[in-house]
């Protein structure tokens, strides 16, 4: 009897495994997830839309930051002056459902993105084993997503984005490239801004 | 006995890894689908439809903010959708060959085709249009209100709609999550749940 249950075990494990296997094998770059993704995902319940106090404003030199990238080296937010419009996407947290939903949208406007000279950089307070756990299993993104853990959260604090509960906000920072902010959105954390508007203020940088 | 066991728990588990492999979706935990048979809500569409695809559902294009009653057709596949999605995303290259294969067997004056995009705002739903090169028309939901109606279902979700001639009213023939394993073979299910011909000229 112990043959006869451990056998069909065994066989489940290999056919689930193989489930997974297939279904990772269909992913492309910055369009798929596979379907362990999705019930990966932590729900939190309704925050406190917002829970910070801005340290910047629109017409301010932006905090510089070194921070570590999921792809290995660092992201220097300077090295970005003369060079590219930067906007600075900062997220809660790795494995929560809007933010798990906001960036693999991200990942299918590269051209909008270019059109306009600009680059994402994901920022969240997750460090890099999370993060790169939680972007491989988007599916990949195409810009630089890097790491405020250590010392925490202390990029998202010289915005004002650092929530008491030491998550980050859901905030956007739009850059020109002289360095300077042009249009920030610190958003109700349970809601995704309208990329709709965010390009309306790209547009305005040219 | 013991063999035949044996398979029988191996045929459950091979089909349980299947069907976890088949549903590509992103899930809803609130999705409430309206049933098949059921009345389907006259909605209250919005978006930016060219002459085009205005003329292509029977709506006037002044008409920024159509009911769904107003389109003109026996049956409509209205597919929920979102562009943050990667399920709709990869399915968007196969929902537009259903709508070429729609015209292609000759029942493009049988069923039309429509999206909604949940949650999506116009720009978000012209972003996906232009990214895919969806030919078929594209309606906003910024604010959930569409979805909600529509059972907060999870996407991509296809929902076949039958007009009632006399009061324009629409009831569901086809309830469905997920994305289609082929474009032939829905439109095939979509043709025998419609009573269509299951295929015409190619």
């Amino acid at each position: 009897m112990k043959r006869i249950v451990s056998a069909p075990l065994f066989v489940l494990l290999c056919a689930l495994s193989l489930a997974q296997a297939a279904s990772a094998a269909q992913t492309a770059p910055g369009a798929d997830q596979p379907a362990s993704f999705q019930q990966s995902i932590y729900a939190p319940g309704i925050l406190k839309p917002v829970d910070s106090a801005l340290a910047v404003k629109i017409g301010d030199k932006a905090p510089d930051f070194t921070l570590p990238s999921i792809s290995g080296g660092k992201v220097r937010l300077s090295s970005y002056q003369g060079v590219k419009n930067v906007v600075l996407t900062f997220v809660p947290a790795a494995w929560t459902p809007v933010c798990s939903g906001q960036w693999p949208g991200y990942a299918i406007v590269k051209d909008v993105f270019d059109k306009y000279d600009a680059t994402l950089v994901g920022v969240t307070v997750d460090n890099i084993p999370t993060l790169y756990s939680w972007v491989t299993q988007m599916g990949g993104l195409w810009f630089p997503v890097v790491s405020d853990f250590w010392p925490h959260g202390a990029t998202a604090k010289a915005y004002g984005l650092l929530r008491s509960d030491g998550m980050a906000e859901r905030a956007l920072v739009l850059i020109d490239k002289q360095g300077i902010i042009r249009y920030i959105d610190v958003h109700d954390i349970n809601t995704r801004p309208d990329l709709g508007v965010l390009i309306e203020e790209m547009k305005k940088l040219k | 006995m013991k063999r035949i066991l044996s398979i029988s728990l191996l045929m459950l588990v091979l089909t349980a890894a299947s069907a976890a492999l088949a549903l590509q979706a992103s899930e809803a935990p609130q999705s409430r689908p309206i049933p098949e048979g059921s009345a389907f809500p006259n909605l209250k569409l919005s978006g930016n439809l060219s002459a085009e695809q205005a003329a292509y559902l029977g709506l006037a294009a002044s008409d920024k903010n159509p009911r769904l009653s107003k389109i003109k057709a026996p049956f409509v596949l209205l597919e929920v959708f979102s562009m943050y999605c990667p399920h709709c995303q990869r399915e968007a290259p196969a929902v537009n060959e259903l709508y070429s294969l729609i015209e292609r067997r000759g029942l493009a004056g049988a069923i039309k085709l429509a999206g909604l995009g949940a949650g999506n705002s116009l720009a978000e739903v012209e972003i996906f249009r232009a990214k895919y090169g969806l030919l078929f028309p594209l309606f906003c939901d910024p604010e959930l209100t569409a979805h909600q109606a529509v059972g907060s279902v999870g996407t991509p979700y296809f929902y076949l709609l039958a007009k009632d001639k006399k009061t324009g009213a629409f009831t569901v023939k086809l309830s469905r999550l997920g994305r289609m394993d082929s474009p032939e073979q829905f439109l095939d299910e979509l043709a025998a749940a419609a009573g269509l011909p299951k295929a015409g000229a190619q």
